[in-house]
């Protein structure tokens, strides 16, 4: 199992914004996390994405418990990247960015290249890798930003709203890469959607949460 | 009004002859101001990101602190560093009273709350989604210091320029804790003081313009940096 919860439970300023009973998530699998603003899906994904610890309950990765020591922290994220709602692309050049999480693991230079060029290839923005990060517009964006995560091949890519605020143009090129990196690299990812469609055509399972708890799994190659 | 043109042709004069005790005071302030401000630098930066991005108990008291220290005329922080350093005080041995290091101190406990507070500004406005970004993909909290740094970077130059503006241009810290001696301790304003009661005005202006140029001068290539690294230009 890549992720069990149990118990786990989200307080913030005294109101709870995720309550869930028990939650198992799979290796190499595509999920969807449906539901409708506020009910929990981004701070679920702030908390599968190491970057938020829960009020109360237990969550472990890949069979450990997760203990939120810096040291372990650092580990874990270092195989899970969460790509934000509004991705944020680091002031710079296109190629900077990609270079990010390679460049912070201590990866060689030489090694480094060949795996930003691949990740600027599967998102189609090869031609902008000397372009100003901030010039780009948000379909672009939130490429650059995919392929800034792919880039360091992390085992589980969550996406927050990836085809929110993008054209169809760009909402198809990103569903298929989604795709396409589950498929080829047997990256497990979680998505969180307003689109039931785009769940269905992606997902192996959709997670609908309502008021911080999960109401409903569907499986979605049976159904 | 003919004794302000007369000082200033005369004052221009006395800058393009390079006249030796000219460029002594300026090389003095220069030295003097600019290690104050790599010394409240090194130290105000730092903790200007570890204000800005902990929220511990008291942090605004510690801001409302800062922002009193900002006010603080410079004759107070010169009496009571005397108050450390004149040969009777806690510190008297180390023969520090009249020194330039003497000056540097006193320099450095003025503009240390205002590159700090404008350092907590500047990384207040940075949005918090580039710290979380550089966690996501894997950096260590340094390397996430770095970013934020990286993205506040027109901030904090500004705040180190405001530092450098506000001690080159203080007299009471380098009056009083330098003595003004010649050759040793006497910076431009003081040397423009002493000069005003003397009712010599030529070198006053001769200095006051120096004073002018080099701010100006860091300011311009401030801008210059700013310009060409991008879109952050004005």
């Amino acid at each position: 199992m890549l992720y069990n919860a149990t118990e786990l439970t989200r307080t913030f300023k005294g109101r709870r914004v995720l309550n869930l009973k028990h939650l198992e998530i799979r290796h190499r699998k595509i999920y969807g996390l449906i539901g409708p603003n506020g009910a929990g899906k981004t701070t679920l994904l702030n908390l599968l994405a190491f970057l938020d610890r829960p009020t109360t309950g237990r969550l472990r990765f890949q069979g450990r418990d997760v203990e939120y020591t810096k040291q372990q922290l650092l580990e874990l994220r270092r195989q899970v990247v969460l790509v934000d709602q509004y991705p944020i692309l680091f002031t710079g050049s296109v190629w900077k960015n990609v270079e990010f999480g390679l460049k912070v693991r201590g990866i060689s230079k030489k090694k480094r290249s060949p795996r930003i060029e691949q990740a600027l290839e599967l998102v189609g923005m090869e031609e902008f890798r000397q372009a100003e990060a901030h010039r780009l517009s948000g379909g672009e964006t939130k490429r650059v930003a995919l392929a800034r995560a792919l880039a360091i091949q992390p085992e589980v890519l969550l996406c927050d709203e990836p085809t929110a605020n993008v054209d169809e143009e760009n909402q198809e090129i990103i569903l298929k890469l989604l795709q396409r990196i589950n498929s080829e690299q047997q990256t497990s990812i979680i998505l969180a959607t307003h689109y039931l469609a785009h769940s269905r055509r992606l997902a192996d399972y959709t997670l609908s949460l309502e008021h911080g708890t999960i109401s409903s799994q569907v499986d979605e190659k049976i159904s | 009004m003919s004794l302000l043109l007369d000082s200033l042709q005369s004052a221009v004069l006395l800058l393009f002859s390079m006249d030796p005790e000219l460029l002594n005071i300026v090389g003095v302030s220069l030295k003097v101001s600019g290690t104050s401000t790599l010394i409240a630098s090194m130290a105000g930066i730092p903790c200007g990101f570890i204000i800005a991005h902990s929220g511990f108990y008291g942090k605004r008291l510690v801001l409302t602190c800062l922002n009193t220290l900002l006010a603080m005329p410079t004759v107070v922080i010169g009496l009571l560093v005397y108050a450390f350093i004149s040969r009777r005080a806690l510190f008297g041995e180390l023969g520090l009273l009249y020194t330039q290091k003497a000056m540097v101190i006193g320099q450095v406990i003025l503009i240390m709350p205002l590159v700090t507070s404008l350092t907590i500004a500047a990384i207040s406005r940075i949005d918090d989604r580039y710290r979380k970004t550089a966690l996501t993909l894997g950096a260590t909290p340094l390397q996430m210091a770095l970013v934020i740094v990286h993205e506040a970077r027109y901030g904090i130059g500004a705040a180190v320029i405001a530092a450098f503006g506000r001690v080159i241009a203080e007299v009471g810290i380098s009056m009083m804790l330098g003595g003004n001696a010649k050759g040793f301790t006497r910076t431009m304003t003081t040397a423009m003081a002493l000069e005003y009661d003397k009712g010599e005005f030529v070198l006053a202006v001769a200095l006051g313009l120096t004073l002018m140029t080099i701010a100006f001068g860091v300011n311009m290539l401030f801008h210059f940096f700013q310009g060409k690294t991008g879109i952050d230009a004005l």
